[in-house]
């Protein structure tokens, strides 16, 4: 049923709506409205038309449209990234909000696969896994309440238990696309329309690759195949305390060289801990540096083992042990973490990967702009954390808080210097989107992009996908 | 040009500018991921798809039309209108203490759109015959009371049970069992003979109508009765006496309780007790305006479980993060379909759980499921806890066959005699217990006074959860600091005898707001 009906002025209305039930199809402006953010401040232009597809032949049969009148599609997952990376660029566009495309297509328990459409959560995935008695390796964004799997792998996302299984591009097998022209294609082992899904470096180029973090400019992701793992009952878990940043990065960099955590958390200075766990650090004020680390394993002799050898490693870098409640809370709060920090204000991130050991460079950086700045005398909280990446690498989240509308354009102007330093200091941030397309494009190889830009005229050639992504903000 | 004058939603602007749209309002399934029961919780969205329907939706539009940018026109009205207020989202929120209040936004909001001369003609319907009649259901006022018969009512009594509009006019079995279940339990009570309207259909949809006078008049009329307690058997009206009453400046001494926390005390006062003849699941369904809105969580349930024979199995969403039956907010008025289909879907949750029989406690919500279950052609028996009670009560000497775990009760009283271990925690801190399956709660009174009760608390901050081998030990522990540190080593470093879990229930800004920085130090987990 529909309460607020669709206003009926966009161009394509009348043959979309025969697609879907008029239901899944608005251009009111009050339902446009609700699609014009994800979580972060920056805008773009808006929707003229969202559409809540429920099958493939749906999505065909749009893309289809919107490819012979050269209308733009933005496909979009949970809306709550911090990069803008679902807004459009252009007037006009059909965005595809993909939520309601969220079962679980195949549990493959002998290839160890779950096939899901895009625009399953993760925290769901998690939920029915679970059941079955399965595990994610990557498990989601730490937004992954409502982030979706599609939404995920379209921008490089990265998250809970990277620190094993790397980014949530790493965990994926294979991909259903709906290209532009409308046809769809399987990739990894699904080239061959009689195997499993099982393996996505088959026969041919990694197709799979090509699609993942494309940021919807290729074509609209509608089902990924994610590797499985048994569910592992025994955690341990360790928080570690260091007089200084290079004690704690030199530990932390050991830790994750030899891959014995699921989760492993870095906060750079106090300021940080006080900010994510008030008082955690009262009782040890010679500690600036810590982190936190989860084992998770099918054995407990195998998970205690692990964490004895990570508190070693914390010991022998002159670490202190502090128990272990920081990183229990870390675990029992999944996908909670980050919104009780919006209580500290509205947040401008930084998102980005980095090799470990250059941490230290990074934050060196960012606290000459949190000092120059005097952030702290004018109410603006930080937080700067970094999570262990598959083997040595790690994210870079220096997050500041505006807490009232009058502190944002300081805020703001502190934040673009932050940015700056980021890639300055060899930071690659994982997503693009408005938060980072201008600083990316002024630092790239233009043979690189170059070869982005023929990829993106060879599949869509009409230009028809998420158009402009990748050119510049502005 | 719009008027972008909301005086109303102004008053919210903090929360306007700290939502960060994470959605978890709209999407979280918090089940395993956090062990939270919450799923899909705006139950509007669940039915009508679109983002405009979610609590992050809805300030994205808020603020849309306070920067003017959108038309004040009657799609805004008709939108204004789909949010039952239940709650559900700002229980599933984190993103501030109490998290976002967006029940309270979107009245705000129909505060202003009613002032600015934009609302919907039968509400002004509806307001016209609270005035009037004394009850939004277009009936004559001196028929309020004819359910009950010739029956004459005292001038004076222990107990004013206050019928409602709803009960009164259209769910009268409610009423009729409510007193028939008093009559049994023998409780010196009566009713109102000039009852009027609690108010709450008025705020829920943003109008004043004659709230306070005619909240005024039912004070004074319950004062001349020297009530010691008001009871209800409707959320709604239960609601607006705890809450709207006393916040728009109305004092009274009566204390104002639920039929089921009445009911929960005449139990363990020995006054009444129940048994089914055969055994039966049954399922329960929280309304909103007990459960969210009031915290009422345990009371109910602990008066079914104490039917003998019945087994209680929760719905996969249940107590703070129970969806909504659709029926509230002004839904049911403004959107009579959607309200069914939202009821229809929480009927679904409730053949999930192989039930026969779902029972509620408001009048509201038993019309609005009824609703839903003919929406969908279900079979599913649907009562509210009076009806469901009355054929069950027990005539003669009522036992108690519980048995009380000596463990627990050891337990509770090593924490009586140490009240020092909660030292830091503010008042009205509460924390659940849970051993053996059994729990009891600690509340916070003041600083050095602590309420220790044997029952599960209602909305606990914190759930711990400790072995049997942990508590043997703690208890034998004279010193409060020795006490912290072996609970911070069971935690730490349990072992397969000796472990402590906890639970988080609120956001952890909350917690901090409490004083469970300092709990978390003295007991030595940071």
């Amino acid at each position: 049923m529909t309460i607020v009906k669709a206003a009926k002025t966009h161009p394509l209305y009348d043959k979309l709506v025969e697609i879907v039930s008029e239901e899944r199809i608005n251009d009111n402006p009050i339902i446009i409205s609700s699609y014009s953010h994800d979580a972060c401040h920056l805008e773009a232009e808006r929707p003229s038309i969202v559409i809540m597809p429920e099958t493939v032949e749906e999505i065909q049969k749009i893309v289809k449209i919107c490819n012979d009148t050269r209308t733009a599609v933005i496909p979009a997952g949970g809306r709550n990234g911090i990069c803008g990376a679902c807004l459009p660029r252009v007037k006009g566009a059909v965005m595809l909000d993909m939520v309601k495309m969220d079962k679980i297509v195949t549990l493959d328990e002998d290839a160890m696969t779950v096939t899901v459409e895009a625009g399953l959560r993760w925290a769901e995935l998690i939920h029915r896994l679970d059941e079955k008695g399965y595990k994610l390796g990557f498990r989601g964004p730490y937004g992954g309440n409502v982030g979706t799997v599609g939404g995920s792998v379209s921008i490089n996302s990265i998250g809970y238990a990277a620190s094993k299984f790397g980014p949530s591009t790493e965990g994926v097998v294979s991909l259903e696309v709906v290209l532009p022209d409308g046809s769809v294609i399987t990739t990894g082992s699904g080239w061959n329309r009689d195997a499993q899904l099982f393996a996505r470096f088959t026969s041919f180029n990694d197709i799979t690759g090509v699609f993942l973090g494309d940021h919807g400019t290729l074509g609209v992701k509608t089902k990924v195949t994610l590797k499985i793992y048994p569910k592992a009952e025994f955690i341990t878990y360790g928080d570690f305390g260091f007089r200084t940043l290079e004690d704690a990065v030199r530990a932390f960099h050991e830790v994750q060289k030899r891959g014995l955590t699921e989760e492993l958390n870095l906060l750079t200075d106090r300021q940080s801990t006080d900010t994510f766990f008030p008082g955690f650090l009262d009782n040890h004020p010679e500690i600036n540096a810590m982190f936190a680390s989860i084992v998770q394993e099918t054995d407990q002799q195998l998970a205690d083992r692990k964490m004895e050898i990570i508190r070693e490693t914390a010991l022998e870098h002159g670490g202190k042990d502090l128990g272990n409640f920081a990183s229990q809370m870390h675990w029992s709060e999944l996908f909670n973490l980050v919104q009780p920090l919006y209580n500290n204000g509205f947040w401008l991130n930084t998102c980005h990967l980095r090799p470990i050991l250059r941490v230290p460079e990074l934050m060196k950086k960012m606290w000459e702009i949190f000092e120059k700045y005097k952030l702290l005398n004018n109410g603006i909280k930080w937080i700067a954390s970094c999570l262990g990446a598959e083997r040595t690498y790690a994210t870079g989240w220096v997050t500041i808080f505006a807490p009232t509308k009058d502190k944002m354009d300081l805020a703001l102007t502190a934040w673009n210097e932050m940015l700056d330093a980021v890639i300055a200091t060899g930071g690659c941030p994982y997503w693009n989107g408005l938060l980072w397309e201008d600083h990316t494009l002024r630092q790239v190889d233009p043979a690189f992009l170059n070869v982005v830009h023929t990829l993106k005229r060879a599949i869509d050639p009409n230009g028809i996908m998420c158009p402009h992504v990748f050119e510049g903000v502005k | 040009m719009n008027d972008t004058r909301f005086s109303n939603v102004m008053e919210y602007e903090k929360d306007l500018w700290l939502c960060a749209r994470c959605g978890d309002c709209s999407l979280a399934d918090k089940i395993v991921a956090s062990n939270r029961e919450i799923f899909h919780p705006c139950a509007v969205k669940n039915v009508l798809g679109f983002e405009a329907y979610t609590a992050r939706g809805r300030i994205m539009v808020i603020n849309d039309l306070l920067a003017g940018k959108l038309e004040l026109d009657d799609d805004l009205v008709n939108w204004a209108f789909t949010c039952t207020t239940c709650k559900n989202c700002q229980e599933t929120c984190t993103a501030t203490a109490d998290g976002i209040r967006m029940a309270e936004i979107t009245e705000a909001l129909r505060r202003d759109l009613v002032d600015k001369g934009l609302d919907m003609p039968k509400h002004r319907i509806i307001e016209e015959y609270i005035e009037k009649e004394g009850n939004p259901y277009k009936e004559p006022r001196e028929k309020r009371l004819e359910l009950f018969g010739e029956r004459q009512w005292p001038e004076r009594a222990e107990v004013v049970y206050f019928v409602g509009c709803t009960s009164a006019y259209r769910e009268r079995e409610i009423a009729i069992d409510t007193v028939a279940l008093l009559d049994k339990a023998g409780v010196d009570f009566t009713i109102l003979p000039d009852e009027e309207c609690c108010g709450s259909v008025m705020h829920r949809l943003g109008r004043e109508g004659p709230f306070n006078k005619s909240a005024q008049k039912n004070i004074k009329a319950i004062e001349k009765t020297k009530a010691k307690y008001l009871i209800t058997a409707c959320a709604g009206c239960y609601r607006t006496w705890k809450i709207d009453i006393p916040e728009n400046g109305h004092k009274f001494k009566f204390e104002v309780l639920h039929i089921t926390e009445f009911l929960d005390k005449l139990i363990s006062e020995k006054r009444i007790a129940f048994e089914a003849p055969n055994g039966i699941r049954v399922t329960y369904h929280d309304p909103c305006h007990l459960g969210r809105h009031s915290e009422v969580y345990e009371a109910p349930r602990r008066v079914i479980q104490s039917v003998k024979n019945v087994e209680l199995v929760e719905m996969m969403t249940n107590k703070r993060y129970a969806h909504c039956c659709g029926a509230g907010g002004g839904v049911k008025s403004s959107h009579g379909e959607l309200a069914d289909k939202i009821a229809a879907r929480r009927i679904n949750e409730a053949e999930d759980t192989q039930a026969e029989l779902l029972i509620t406690a408001c009048p509201f919500c038993l019309r609005g499921l009824h609703d839903g279950a003919d929406y969908i052609k279900s079979s599913l028996r649907i009562i509210d806890i009076p009806q469901f009670l009355l054929p069950y009560v027990i005539k003669g000497v009522i036992e108690v066959s519980e048995e009380e775990n000596p463990l627990k009760q050891e337990f509770m009283d090593y924490l009586r005699a140490h009240p020092k271990i909660f030292d830091g925690l503010k008042p009205d801190a509460v924390i659940d217990y849970i051993i053996e399956d059994d729990r009891f709660h600690v509340r916070i009174v003041k600083k050095g006074q602590i309420e220790v009760n044997p029952i599960r608390a209602e909305n606990p901050d914190v759930e711990l959860t400790f072995s049997e081998g942990a508590v043997r030990e703690l208890i034998q522990i004279p010193s409060e600091d020795e006490y912290a540190a072996r609970f911070g080593q069971f935690f730490k470093e349990p072992t397969d005898e000796k472990w402590i879990k906890f639970n988080l229930r609120r956001n952890i800004v909350k917690l901090l707001m409490k004083g469970y920085r300092k709990f978390a130090q003295k007991a030595g987990l940071i």
